[in-house]
């Protein structure tokens, strides 16, 4: 530590930090422009000039200068309030001063800074930049006009999100940030350089001109997307969610948010919200009130429970954990069913089957902090980045800034692959667990597995014919890999999952485990495998008991019990199965067969308009509660605006269901989180107002156990490219699908597709192409590049039009021909 | 760095031979972007754009940056420039001995101003602050060779000698 005086105030702090750092540190606040706390010192803005006792003569800039041992620190003296003022004026003379129109009123650092340093005359004149303002894109408006040369829009897509598309071009008077060739903006739309801009050059068009800034009501929450479970302040007024507001110390990220978590709160108040109750009269769904849909639902379900077998119920895990858990205790108890489920069944059990084999939890074994203490880095699929974006940035800046080593096993190339020093490993589609069980393999042939590990000789047994070519790979990469694993000091698998991704199931989760296990890389932090599930309250879905324990259906024997009429009422709360669960066709018929469907929904989704009753429900901002994340983070969702329309929470659907059938009655969703703490062992002790903004992460209990996975042998089939589904960065389920923010940029189904076969098939980007496989066929678009290897295809499953899903029957490949339409 | 070998890359409209032997040749060393985008400007007159893509690509730098670095410095071309590039100080010297009778004759004859390329990209005309050889003012130059003492006749006899030159 090293010990200073600031303002004649002590202080003392680590010897790393600047004196800005020190100052912040005991609440001396130093303005500044150029600055964020997770981006590199810069020195652009001569705002945070200090003086130094022992550097007396001239001002320090205090962001880019360490603090030394008794320095004494002066931030604001006549001379320096006077060499800031002259900053304020050099900046205003080029900065236009139309706040009047300028969204960032009022949450501009040069507009407060103006405001508090009294710079209300300027002793320079000048004319100010006639810059063309960027309106190319729908996400974000750029008016270098207004930009005052920061570099924190350059510097942020660099060092975190590893994109570059900004850099400062020109030199002197007419250097401005740009892009390359000065062209339009065309990069993943994250938004993180609108949300570090200190003034209005860069702006949310989505908010433009929608609220004044101090007149938002500003709720602090969590991002209803991924299951990173990013913190995010929602801006509200009237009732509507208008914006995401940045906040630099919300969660783990700093309020790093990706394109989703900024762009994608329009859902919220899309028109297309259901407002009112449905009920199926002569075929047509019809506005009811409530009364009679939840009598028409009671009556069903009161009936079902004489046999209750023949009631099944799926959940989706955006709901949150007191309303899963309401789930849970209306079904498995008043209805008495074990036939309930979420996620298409298969997403869950890497967590429910495979955790709970390897490591004796239902949850993922490491947590997100766990990514920046690690030493290597081994990534299943480049997809990581496209499932979990704001993850994707914590690699990126582990790799980067702390040198951590980088491993990536893919069926294709993605962004994480260009990272700097990463090495990729491109394998066969769908060869995930023989490629593991070739690693095991390895470290046990190289002597490198770790002493006394418990079932080694069953594992022997079980991966002696592995070999690296049933992964398409070399023997040389499968050692290296092997041995770098097993050598580094901490070693992290980090395994995504979901309903794309239905060969990442419980035998990959074995598989990967096998591998931290047997080299020791379990049990300590930076270490072991973070099993990164789908959607913001999946790992809360599987806390809360939402899949089969018994002799219960799981979500595809749900499917085709409703096709075989052993199902005959079946309540889907979100879930879209018609879009996200395997072969289209055949959800689809199940559907249509099933006596009686009611389905509780924010939109008239594919599957809500084949029910028999539709409960219009709310999203994430129109009710409290708690959201568990990925790496077992459990988190408070704020209450934003009212209900929209007539819509109820699933809460007070599920709870007022619960009355009238005779279980339990709760006065709020308080309640239910006290008796989830209760009755969930791994939420004892913790409260809701314990929680407080930041969360709590549940501790777990690893009884590490080597469980052997079969690899199935895969058969490429002559002729025929091998089809690879997953999720697009832009989209996260099939929900994303109403924001308007994502369908801007990536609107579409498409097939993707490597060059050399789309030069052999004669397709070019963007021609219509029609998919077919021995489920069904398909017709999307075609994406040509280099991203997807030769032999494969790759195709987002989010889109209801051309869905993956028709021509997907649930195995980890399918094969595909490719036709140009 | 992840840098990548140069069969990867396909070759755009124009020849990317030399640029890719420009780029192994400066593959692993640190810093290296100055000296490849220096080698390909030297190579090719000016930096085309499919060879930025492809130094970004094969040097795994951003596009952005790369376009940042040619803007930056007054080295670098983005377009192409004549096999004669005229020079013609403007400095002070030159000024006061009227420099700008010079510079407007160039226009006249050339249809060509500042940091212009005429069509056939025989003529690159330029203005610039000193040449360092004040006591020749006005002072032009035509790519190595320096012609002091400028006049309007002067202009034209420079004229009819590189239009008399060979462009290859």
């Amino acid at each position: 530590m090293v010990n200073l005086t600031i303002d004649g105030k002590q202080v003392a702090v680590e010897k790393d930090a600047t004196i800005y750092d020190a100052a912040k540190a005991c609440g001396i606040k130093i303005p500044i422009l150029c600055h964020d706390k997770k981006l590199h010192p810069f020195g652009g803005c001569r705002m945070c000039l200090v003086e130094v006792e022992q550097m007396k003569g001239r001002l320090i800039p205090s962001c880019t200068t360490p603090v030394t041992e008794g320095m004494i620190v002066q931030t604001t003296t006549d001379e320096i309030v006077k060499a800031r003022k002259l900053v304020l004026e050099l900046l205003l003379l080029k900065h236009p001063i139309d706040c009047p129109v300028c969204d960032a009123a009022g949450d501009c650092d040069l507009q407060n800074l103006t405001y508090e340093y009294k710079v209300n005359m300027n002793r320079f004149v000048d004319e100010k930049f006639n810059h063309e303002i960027d309106y190319e894109n729908p996400l974000i408006e750029r008016d270098m006009n207004r930009c005052i040369h920061c570099g924190k829009c350059a510097r942020i897509c660099d060092e975190i999100v590893s994109y570059g598309a900004y850099t400062f071009i020109n030199r002197g008077i007419e250097a401005k940030m740009g892009t390359e060739f000065d062209g339009p903006l065309n990069c993943e739309f994250c938004g993180s350089c609108v949300s570090v801009c200190p003034v209005g050059a860069l702006n949310s068009r989505p908010f433009k001109f929608k609220a004044r800034w101090w007149a938002l009501q500003k709720t602090k929450s969590v991002c209803s997307y991924c299951g990173t479970g990013c913190q995010l302040t929602l801006g509200s007024k009237d009732g509507k969610v208008l914006t995401t507001i940045y906040d630099e110390n919300q969660g783990f990220h700093n309020g790093q948010l990706c394109t989703r978590g900024r762009f994608g709160y329009q859902f919220v108040n899309s028109e297309k919200r259901l407002t009112a109750p449905l009920i199926r009269k002569n075929g047509k769904l019809q506005e009811a009130t409530w009364e009679e849909a939840l009598a028409e639902v009671t009556s069903r379900l009161s009936a079902g429970k004489s046999d209750p077998a023949s009631v099944a119920a799926l959940a989706t895990p955006r709901l949150t954990n007191e309303e899963l858990f309401l789930f849970e205790k209306l079904f498995r108890g008043t209805v008495g069913t074990d036939n309930i489920d979420h996620s298409a069944g298969y997403a869950h059990e890497a967590l429910t089957k495979g955790a709970k084999a390897s490591f004796g939890v239902t949850a993922s074994p490491a947590e997100i902090a766990d990514v920046q203490k690690s030493n290597l880095l081994l990534v299943v699929k480049s997809d990581a980045y496209e499932t979990h974006p704001v993850i994707g940035f914590e690699i990126n800046l582990g790799v980067k800034r702390k040198g951590i080593a980088l491993r990536i096993v893919s069926d294709k190339k993605g962004k994480l692959t260009r990272l700097p020093g990463a090495k990729t490993t491109v394998h066969a589609p769908g060869s995930e667990i023989a490629l593991f069980n070739a690693l095991c393999k390895s470290v046990i042939d190289q002597g490198l597995a770790a002493e006394g590990v418990a079932g080694l000789d069953a594992l022997k047994a079980a991966v002696a014919d592995a070999t690296a070519e049933k992964a398409g790979v070399t023997a040389e990469e499968i050692a290296a890999i092997a041995k770098d694993f097993a050598s580094a000091e901490k070693a992290l698998i980090i395994l995504p999952i979901g309903q794309g991704y239905p060969g990442h199931n419980a035998a990959l989760a074995n598989a990967a485990a096998n591998l931290a296990i047997l080299t020791g890389q379990v049990g300590k932090e930076g270490a072991g495998l973070l099993i990164m599930s789908e959607k913001n309250n999946s790992q809360g879905a599987v806390d809360m008991g939402i899949y089969p324990k018994g002799t219960g259906l799981n979500a595809q024997a749900i499917i085709d019990g409703c096709a075989n009429g052993n199902v005959k009422t079946l309540f889907v709360a979100g879930e879209n199965p018609v879009v996200s669960y395997p072969n289209r066709a055949k959800v689809e018929k199940a559907l249509e067969n099933v006596e009686f469907m009611v389905v509780s929904e924010l939109f008239l989704t594919e599957t809500a308009a084949m029910a028999d009753v539709v409960l219009p429900a709310c999203s994430f901002a129109e009710k409290s509660g708690t959201f568990t994340s990925l790496g077992r983070r459990v988190q408070n969702v704020r209450k934003a605006i009212p209900a929209v329309g007539l819509a109820k929470s699933d809460f007070d659907i599920l709870n007022a269901l619960s009355q009238a059938l005779g279980g339990a009655r709760y006065n709020n969703q308080g309640e239910v989180f006290t008796e989830i703490a209760a009755n969930v062992p791994a939420y004892k002790g913790l409260t809701q107002a314990g929680l407080k903004d930041e969360g709590a992460v549940y501790p777990v209990t690893l009884a590490a156990k080597l469980v052997p996975a079969a690899a199935k042998a895969s058969a490429p089939a002559a002729g025929k490219l091998a089809l690879v589904t997953g999720s697009a960065l832009y989209h996260c389920g099939t929900m994303s699908r109403f924001g308007e923010g994502p369908m801007y940029v990536c609107p579409d189904a498409y097939a993707e597709l490597n060059v050399a076969d789309a030069a052999a098939l004669k397709v070019a980007e963007g021609d219509q192409v029609t998919v077919t496989s021995g489920t069904g066929a398909v017709q999307v678009a075609a994406k040509v590049g280099k991203r997807v290897p030769q032999g494969v295809v790759f195709s987002p499953y989010h889109f209801g039009e051309g869905s993956v899903n028709t021509i997907t029957d649930g195995s980890e490949v399918t094969y595909v021909t490719v036709a140009k339409k | 760095m992840s840098n990548a070998p140069a069969e990867e890359i396909p070759a755009e409209e124009i020849d990317l031979t030399e640029a890719n032997q420009i780029i192994d040749k400066y593959l692993t060393l640190p810093g290296n972007l100055m000296p490849v985008l220096q080698g390909i400007q030297d190579a090719y007159g000016f930096v085309p754009k499919p060879t930025i893509d492809l130094v970004a690509e094969r040097l795994n730098v951003y596009p952005s940056q790369i376009y940042g670095v040619l803007t930056f410095y007054a080295q670098f071309h983005l377009k192409p420039r004549g096999k004669f590039i005229i020079r013609v100080c403007v400095g002070t010297a030159c000024h006061v001995q009227g420099a700008e009778r010079i510079t407007e004759t160039f226009f006249g004859r050339l249809g060509i101003g500042h940091a212009e390329t005429s069509e056939d990209l025989r003529y690159t005309f330029e203005k610039v602050a000193c040449l360092g050889a004040c006591g020749m003012a006005p002072l032009a130059m035509v790519n190595d060779d320096t012609y002091g003492k400028m006049t309007v006749q002067k202009v034209d006899e420079i004229i009819e000698t590189y239009n008399a030159r060979p462009m290859k």
